[in-house]
């Protein structure tokens, strides 16, 4: 047994303890608010407004694909880099300051969204205490100025972890020259350039657009622009959630099989390739949106398309690599070494039953990222069954099962209830295919997405398999398994942090790939080199998009003023007349 | 045991996954199974998999013996 992380690096480990910590409170919110919509927008059970409805969506989206995952990065990434370079931070001072500006964004964010469900909101800057705006806060829609306080807050302080681990692998660069850069580390520097790139655009349109026109510094903005700006960012950010996930398969998963990663070089070739490609690629978000040209929609997807090398690459290298571990486990024949692979561990099948609906996953990503089949599911239940079946369990599940391996290593505690941790893992697995399937069927037949009220009166859908009802029931049966599986993950997270009297069983240490670093050409550690041409691909993709925008409308539009989000119905109607009125003067 | 009850129960979840799939996809060949008869044959293959799991090896000792 070797020394755990948390006896070699205890005040890393207690950073990445508190970023956990962040994780998990808002995974526990966040799966709350799932239930709560699965079973209403459902009409099973219903104990909210459908107008607070909205509040629950946006705090599921923030709560879930901002704050869980990120949290849960930020903490793995200060994991990897302090133990791939053996080192820790430069400062370990400026660590907690990056980690308290996201703590604290987060805080403002997430009482500008609960404070949706107060009745009268207090008024804050100016303005009610509400952010019903949805995970995307596409203007018009307006939201309190502190909710985008928060935010640009919580970007800044993941900026500030991207600056911290460059300035550590500097340090460890200048105390090993010539060294190849340990791959968790590489993957780690190659994920913050991806995010460091793809994060300006959401960057400059919170704060150049949207909070000063929330602050009525400016009186209009650009809808198209500050959506285009946010897409710019939107689908990198989809690789910044699942990268983690990548982290792990690359580096623990092949260890858990039994064995040792297949591929060094094609694992860096595989990151290099998302800071190519993730952004360059935000158009495919816009398809149904007028005032972009079609033919930089082409171009899109024809990047899209190509962000497919890199998941197929990693399937092979992940699957290999589990093959080797699965032989040297005594592992016979052309699929019976399925049988040796340790299904009774749940890092493992979690972390492999989380790849297999990645595959499935990524197909209707296919779907989506088609120019013309992507008419037909826009804005439609398929889109949040493809999120679910990427980020909510390609990522999720792989966290969950990572945390397995990683809390024991972090708390020096035995992770307790290992048999009730298989069943959550499996419990997920069942439980999203349930959730998605109705999703994806729902959707090809038009079902709206986001919205409370997905039944219209004296309209009927023409469900080809099944019936509404059916597909009803499946949905809320599959968030219901989610859910029970989103507690008892955190019952066991919880358990096993007070499980102080007993000594974890895990092995931290990882071996090194079959085919190392020595095997990858030099170039591949070449950061610069790749982010010149990741810069330069963005520039080629969005430049003229973005200047026709600008070139159609003006920087800050033309007399567009904020739709406040509040619960006063007049409101809507208000703002109903004054555009009917506008229309027909 | 013919299997252990973690690759059982990942048996099972497969399972379940390949009936829900595979009855959308049926459907689109026009093969309509109802929710009903769906989740009699799901309980069917649960019920034969934990019987061949459950089932003693040939040649395995019996309590009895």
């Amino acid at each position: 047994m070797t020394a755990l992380f948390v006896d070699e690096y205890p005040a890393e480990a207690r950073l990445v303890k508190a970023a956990f910590l962040s994780s998990f409170i808002a995974f526990g919110i966040g799966a709350l608010f799932g239930i709560i919509q699965a079973l209403h927008r459902t009409d099973i059970f219903r104990f909210i407004d459908s107008i607070k409805y909205y509040t629950v969506l946006t705090g599921h989206g923030v709560f879930l694909v901002i704050a869980f995952t990120i949290f849960f990065l930020v903490g793995l990434y200060q994991w990897a880099v302090t133990d791939s370079l053996e080192r820790g931070p430069v400062d370990i001072r400026f660590t907690w300051f990056w980690y308290g500006l996201m703590a604290i964004g987060s805080f403002l964010a997430a009482i500008s969204i609960l404070a949706g469900f107060l009745e009268q909101p207090p008024m804050v800057l100016g303005a009610e205490l509400r952010a019903n705006v949805l995970f995307t806060f596409y203007a018009p829609l307006e939201a309190n100025p502190l909710y985008y306080i928060g935010l640009a807050l919580f970007l800044v302080g993941t900026w500030l972890a991207g600056i911290d681990w460059f300035r550590t692998w500097w340090a460890w660069r200048d105390e090993n020259p010539g060294e190849r850069i340990p791959l968790r580390t590489f993957m780690v520097l190659t994920t913050m350039m991806m995010f460091f790139l793809g994060s300006v655009g959401v960057i400059v349109s919170i704060l150049v657009f949207i909070l000063p026109w929330s602050l009525e510094i400016t009186e209009s903005l650009n809808p198209l622009l500050t959506r285009t700006l946010f897409w710019f960012f939107g689908h990198m950010i989809v690789y910044f959630w699942l990268l983690p996930a990548y982290l792990l398969w690359y580096s623990v998963l092949p260890k858990l099989s039994g064995g040792r990663l297949f591929s060094d070089p094609l694992a860096r070739v595989v990151f290099i390739l998302f800071v190519l490609l993730s952004t360059p690629v935000g158009i495919h978000h816009q398809y149904m949106d007028p005032g972009i040209a079609e033919g930089f929609k082409f171009i899109a997807m024809t990047n899209t398309m190509f962000l497919l090398l890199p998941s197929f690459l990693t399937a092979f290298t992940v699957v290999a690599s589990m093959e080797h571990g699965a032989r040297q486990r005594g592992g016979e024949g052309r699929f019976n070494w399925l049988q040796a692979l340790p299904w009774r561990n749940p890092a493992f099948t979690g972390m492999a039953l989380a790849g297999l609906v990645f595959a499935f996953g990524g197909f209707t990503g296919i779907v989506n990222a088609g120019m013309n089949i992507n008419y037909l599911v826009h804005n439609a239940l398929w889109i949040p069954g493809h999120i679910h079946a990427q980020v909510g369990t390609a990522t999720a599940l792989t966290l969950m099962a990572g945390s397995y391996w990683l809390v024991p290593q972090l708390t020096g505690n035995r992770l307790v209830g290992r048999q009730v941790a298989l069943f959550q893992v499996v419990l997920w697995f069942v439980g999203i295919v349930f959730m998605t399937n109705s999703m994806f069927r729902a959707g090809l037949v038009g079902v709206p997405r986001r919205t409370a009220e997905p039944q219209y009166q004296g309209f009927e859908y023409d469900v080809p398999v099944g019936s509404m009802g059916e597909l009803n029931a499946q949905l809320a049966l599959g968030g219901t398994l989610l859910f029970i599986s989103a507690m008892l993950f955190l019952v066991l997270m919880l358990l096993t942090v007070f499980n102080n009297d007993s000594e974890p069983i895990v092995d931290g240490t990882l071996p090194p790939a079959l085919s190392g670093p020595e095997d990858s050409p030099q170039v591949l550690d070449n950061l610069r080199l790749w982010f010149g041409i990741a810069f330069a691909l963005v520039v080629l993709a969005y430049a003229l998009p973005l200047a026709g925008i600008v070139a159609q409308s003006g920087l800050f539009g033309q007399d567009i003023p904020p739709f406040p989000v509040s619960s006063e119905a007049v409101m809507y109607l208000e703002f109903g007349l004054d555009y009917v009125g506008a229309l027909v003067t | 045991m013919h299997t252990s009850p973690a690759k059982l129960l990942i048996l099972i979840a497969l399972s379940l996954v390949i009936l829900v799939e595979g009855r959308t996809v049926l459907a689109f060949f026009g093969i309509n199974i109802p929710p009903l008869e769906t989740a009699l044959i799901g309980l069917v293959i649960i019920a034969t998999l934990v019987i061949w799991a459950i089932r003693p090896l040939r040649g395995s000792p019996t309590k009895s013996e």
